[in-house]
């Protein structure tokens, strides 16, 4: 669930072209073997709809039929908020100071594990993340804790995603030297060597960011 | 007095504002006769157009080097060179190759133990005895 919190909120600021064909996507258009996909229309704008139908239509006649099965490389759009958050009084007093210091760390979960980071930061994932291609930006909407010099926002367990901004850039994917495990047993001369080389995924830090409360207590409603 | 160069404000990080690409050049090489290049050639027909369309950020060239085994070269931005040689491998081995080198970053590989690396300094400063008002013993 988490895994897939995380790729929902990949590159958000992707998700309003996504109803556009994947060739207006310049990073999506890296990744090699994208599919056409089919993008549920957002009901505002009405040109945007028209285009997603549009190519929607195209999909239904280019694509075949068991090719729909497979899962979808681009992630939806998160769900909007439906419930106003619910702010503690000094939590709503010690924000703005929080924020107004000159420098944040944020405790970012991803999979499950904390990783506490700065901006500028480099994040050596333990995992090879599938679906990412270098100069993707993936929004960490995961923290357990979000703090200044002075001051440490703590979530119980997580802070609420409506509270900060944390977005890191996919850096690209490094491997490790060759691992080689000798597999002996006792009175026998026979010795496997087992070989192993993981790939994994490094992120850099770009942005973190602390709403304002009056954004974050308008996000809310609004939707 | 002694002369002082200009002092940074800031460093240089790559990917918190701008991002440039490590990898600048993928360098294709082949065979036109021997066998162990016939994956190499069909991806050259059939795919390379399209893998060099998605990245334009990366120089491509093709050249021949006959009676050898067809190699891929990245060159990277630090200097350094990786080369991978793609013999008897399938179009989509190929493939994987070029994408492989696209993503490094172009290092020695090395072993990593800490998932966090930072130039930035401590947020929160180091603990001090003599501030807060201290332990009471």
């Amino acid at each position: 669930m988490l895994s897939r919190s995380i790729r929902r909120s990949i590159l958000d600021s992707r998700i309003p072209t996504s109803a556009l064909p994947p060739t207006f996507l310049p990073n999506r258009a890296r990744y090699f073997n994208s599919t056409v996909q089919h993008v549920d229309a957002p009901a505002e704008s009405l040109d945007a709809s028209l285009l997603a139908t549009n190519a929607s239509t195209e999909a239904l006649e280019t694509v075949a039929p068991v090719r729909r099965t497979i899962r979808q490389k681009v992630p939806l759009p998160p769900a909007p908020f439906t419930q106003p958050i619910a702010l503690d009084a000094s939590v709503k007093e010690m924000l703005p100071l929080l924020a107004a210091q000159p420098s944040h760390y944020i405790s970012a979960h991803i999979h499950a594990k904390p990783y506490l980071v700065t901006a500028g930061d480099t994040v050596r994932l333990p995992f090879h993340m599938p679906g990412v291609v270098p100069g993707d930006i993936l929004r960490l909407n995961r923290a357990s804790s979000l703090g200044s010099r002075d001051y440490t926002l703590k979530g119980t367990p997580y802070v609420d995603e409506r509270v900060f901004e944390c977005r890191a850039r996919v850096m690209g994917t490094e491997a490790e030297p060759m691992r080689t495990k000798e597999k002996k047993k006792r009175r026998n001369r026979r010795i496997n060597t087992v070989k192993s080389k993981h790939k994994f995924t490094i992120l850099k830090i770009a942005e973190i960011k602390i709403n304002s409360l009056e954004d974050i207590e308008g996000s809310g409603e609004s939707v | 007095m002694v002369v002082q160069g200009i002092r940074k404000a800031t460093v240089g990080q790559n990917g918190v504002g701008a991002f440039i690409l490590q990898c600048k050049r993928l360098d294709f090489h082949y065979c036109d006769w021997a066998g162990s290049s016939k994956g190499m050639n069909s991806f050259l027909r059939n795919s390379l157009t399209k893998f060099a369309a998605l990245n334009p950020q990366v120089e491509i060239t093709v050249s021949p080097r006959p009676r050898r085994h067809p190699v891929i070269k990245g060159t990277y931005i630090n200097g350094r060179e990786k080369a991978i040689c793609v013999r008897n491998l399938t179009k989509e081995q190929v493939l994987q190759k070029a994408e492989l080198l696209r993503d490094a970053n172009g290092e020695k590989l090395k072993k990593v133990t800490k998932p966090v690396k930072s130039i930035n300094e401590s947020v929160r400063g180091v603990w001090s005895p003599y501030h807060d008002g201290g332990i009471h013993v």
